[in-house]
């Protein structure tokens, strides 16, 4: 059958030809310039596929040391948030809802925060800081997701009031927190504003197998995404098990979300917005939805990472300031536009 | 040749909400092969809680359910629902599904969870539509389709899940008389060609008369009359359960019972004038009084419990249709503000914003002003900068101002109410 016909090829083509394009783009820009063409060769000689080209060493250094870590952290946190936020607009069956819905943001972020303040921003070569947001933010959705359940049923309504409470409560603790902070304060900034900078190797290899998990997981819930959008008895009615999909969804969306806070602090926009325009374009079935979202959700972050870093050079700027600067605007403009077909005022 | 078992059985169910009193008490019904059973009752009398027992949204407190000799409780949702398929009221998904996606989700208990689907599933999802006399909509957004055209697919979707025993819930509630005779002839045609059980629950009386070989009566929460339709609807049953006075008419070419009302009397002391008031975003408010001055009792509807105009009615202690905030407007209460706006003597809608959660509201109204309510529109602010449906509100708004006077003020409207 159709559900991936013709013109939604080519969108998925255009959307992988921008995700590469993205990334050769972001690999070569800064202080030194690397050619798509020598990085590409590069590439091919770190895989054994040719002999070494002529560059310079320092070239690759640049390249393998900086460059393409940063970029595949950007790849994978780009993954990470708009599948999150697929997720969560599913569950929510609203489009505004996003990876920061039930808290896990703010409570990834008071835990790197509050070890931060306590003096472990340097323990286990940094990664203290990234351990403690993760837990933080899966000890908070966990805490939601319990609030909301009354037996074996979660109200939906009920989740996303208490995820914003928390979310309250959490952002009050940290502002207690941030009012003994010291010197601290600019890692504490770093957290609150997002970014992927110096990061190095090590954070790719330890969030890749979350994501990769979660994504697989996400997978699998597609069709009774689809049909829970028709409300939660009808759903049941076609034969879903509709309070497991909550349980999944929320654990998989946070797992998600988690990993990314846990590695390039808060970073906005990303999971609302891609899912919200990805569905103008392909539909709102998620079979179709998804794959293009895994596709643009990295290049709309290797492309606002390559904003941040280049745009005021040497000066970098906050990532997710950045993804708020482009996605803002652009999001209140689809709004407006919208507004005239579906979505309003009840 | 015995008749063959049922493939739906309720046995002494008593099932009901938290601490209220039962929904249900102690109904006992059945559904043969092939057969098409009514389910009627007024309002709250149950019925829809009957289909919440039988597709395992609500567990009963005592009794048996039993489909196709399955116990519903007891195996998983998935196999459950290819036994049972359940054509809802309505379906509103949150995003926007064409129509063949959406009869495709029929077969959600077949498919694999990515949800691709096989090429039979596909081709039982076309056989649906086909049967729904649907197939040329199949890449329509669901939300361009008309009321009657939405219901079809939705109907399609249940074929689609090629389930032994069909439950309709009140299918029809809000559609043309000409749509429930399509649905109901398709879904006769299934009972006879696949040997369907079909429960069926009906609003019109006229319409189960018809439609069924059978019909079960339910009066708050228990079966009180069940069989035959010629032996169901009766004089006395009418009064018994509905508390009204009809003649029962045996039809002489279909050789079914129809009812006739008789001219309604009003009830309680003497009335007079009556307008209703369609308001919104506080829009209604100011002429509430002004209406109660010129001599209306007026009525209010149908709103959202947040509204500004809501408030205002209630101070005034007026006849108010509601619904929770942001929510969509559900077929009770679009019956309910129906027979308040079909019993004025004056509509009022007034120029409030229409979006997807109150353009009902038009629609009913158009409805009835067509079937020659005098109406009057207030239009200080136009249509234009208060349409967030896209298009539907300007264009019933349209068509009601082809119908009706229009005021462009609330002293101009209260003027030609008063005369």
């Amino acid at each position: 059958m159709r559900v991936w016909g013709g013109r939604y090829r080519l969108v998925l083509a255009l959307l992988a030809l921008g995700l590469a394009a993205s990334v050769l783009l972001a690999v070569g820009i800064g202080a030194v310039r690397i050619s798509p063409g020598s990085a590409l060769e590069l590439v091919a000689w770190k895989l054994g596929l040719v002999d070494r080209p002529d560059v310079p060493r320092s070239t690759e250094v640049i390249l393998f040391q900086l460059r393409v870590p940063r970029v595949a952290l950007a790849v994978v946190v780009g993954l990470a948030l708009a599948t999150s936020g697929t997720l969560f607009q599913g569950l929510f069956r609203n489009p505004l809802a996003d990876p920061a819905i039930i808290g896990v943001s703010s409570g990834a972020a008071l835990g790197a925060i509050a070890v931060i303040v306590l003096g472990g921003g340097a323990l286990l070569g940094g990664l203290g800081v990234s351990l403690a947001a993760f837990v933080g933010g899966m000890l908070t959705a966990f805490f939601v997701y319990r609030l909301a359940r009354v037996g074996p049923a979660v109200h939906v309504a009920t989740l996303l009031l208490a995820g914003i409470a928390v979310a309250a409560v959490i952002s009050a603790v940290m502002s207690l927190v941030m009012s003994f902070a010291g010197e601290e304060i600019r890692s504490i900034y770093f957290w609150l504003l997002g970014g992927l900078s110096a990061r190095g190797w090590t954070a790719v290899e330890v969030v890749a197998p979350l994501v990769a998990m979660g994504v697989l997981g996400s997978l699998v819930l597609i069709r009774d995404l689809n049909i829970v959008a028709l409300g939660e008895e009808r759903a049941a009615q076609l034969g879903v098990d509709v309070d497991r999909f909550k349980w999944r969804v929320v654990a998989l969306g946070a797992l998600l979300a988690g990993a990314a806070v846990s590695v390039s602090g808060v970073i906005g926009f990303v999971g609302l917005m891609t899912p919200h325009l990805l569905r103008l374009v392909v539909g709102a079935d998620h079979r179709r939805l998804l794959p293009a979202v895994l596709l643009a959700g990295p290049m709309f972050l290797v492309l606002a990472d390559l904003v941040a870093r280049v745009a005021l050079a040497p000066q970098e700027l906050p990532l997710g300031a950045v993804t708020a600067l482009v996605g803002g605007p652009f999001f209140l403009l689809l709004l407006r536009r919208e507004r005239r077909g579906a979505g309003a005022p009840a | 040749m015995p008749p063959p078992e049922p493939r739906l059985v309720l046995d002494g169910i008593t099932a009901g909400y938290g601490a209220a009193p039962p929904a249900l008490r102690e109904v006992s019904l059945h559904v043969r092969p092939g057969e098409v059973v009514g389910l009627v009752g007024p309002n709250g009398s149950g019925k829809t809680t009957v289909v919440r027992v039988v597709s395992r949204t609500l567990r009963p407190k005592t009794g048996a359910v039993r489909v196709v000799g399955r116990d519903p409780y007891e195996i998983p949702g998935r196999e459950l629902a290819r036994l049972v398929a359940v054509v809802p009221q309505d379906v509103l998904p949150a995003f926007s599904f064409t129509a063949l996606e959406m009869v495709f989700m029929g077969r959600t208990p077949y498919g694999s969870a990515w949800g691709g689907g096989s090429p039979e599933d596909w081709a039982r999802a076309r056989a649906a539509m086909v049967a729904a006399s649907v197939q040329h909509l199949a890449d329509r957004p669901l939300e361009e389709l008309s009321g009657g055209e939405r219901q079809r697919v939705i109907l399609a979707q249940a074929l689609a899940q090629d389930a032994p025993v069909l439950l309709l819930d009140e299918p029809t509630s809000h559609l043309d008389v000409r749509h429930v005779v399509d649905v109901l002839a398709i879904v006769r045609g299934l009972a006879e060609r696949d040997g369907t059980a079909v429960l069926a629950i009906l609003h019109d009386l006229n319409v189960a008369s018809i439609a069924c070989d059978r019909m079960v009566v339910l009066d708050r929460g228990a079966v009180v009359a069940e069989g035959d339709p010629a032996a169901v609807l009766t004089h006395g049953l009418l009064r018994e359960v509905y508390g009204v006075d009809a003649d029962v008419v045996v039809d002489d070419a279909t050789g079914r019972p129809s009812v006739r009302l008789g001219a309604p009397r009003a009830v309680g002391p003497a009335l007079g004038r009556r307008a209703h008031v369609v308001g919104g975003a506080g829009r209604g408010a100011p002429l509430f009084r002004r209406l109660t001055e010129a001599g209306y009792e007026v009525s209010v509807g149908i709103l959202h419990a947040s509204d500004t105009d809501q408030a205002a009615a209630e101070r005034l202690n007026l006849v108010r249709v509601s619904v929770p905030p942001f929510s969509t407007i559900d077929p009770e209460s679009v019956r309910a503000c129906r027979a308040l706006m079909e019993a004025a003597d004056l509509l009022v809608v007034c120029d409030a914003p229409f979006g997807p959660g109150n353009v009902e509201n038009l629609r009913l109204a158009l409805d009835v002003a067509r079937g020659g309510v005098p109406t009057v529109l207030l239009e200080q602010v136009p249509i234009a900068e208060r349409d967030f449906t896209g298009g539907e509100a300007t264009e019933l708004w349209g068509a009601l101002r082809s119908l009706a006077r229009v005021a462009a003020s609330y002293e101009e409207l209260a003027a030609s109410a008063a005369g």
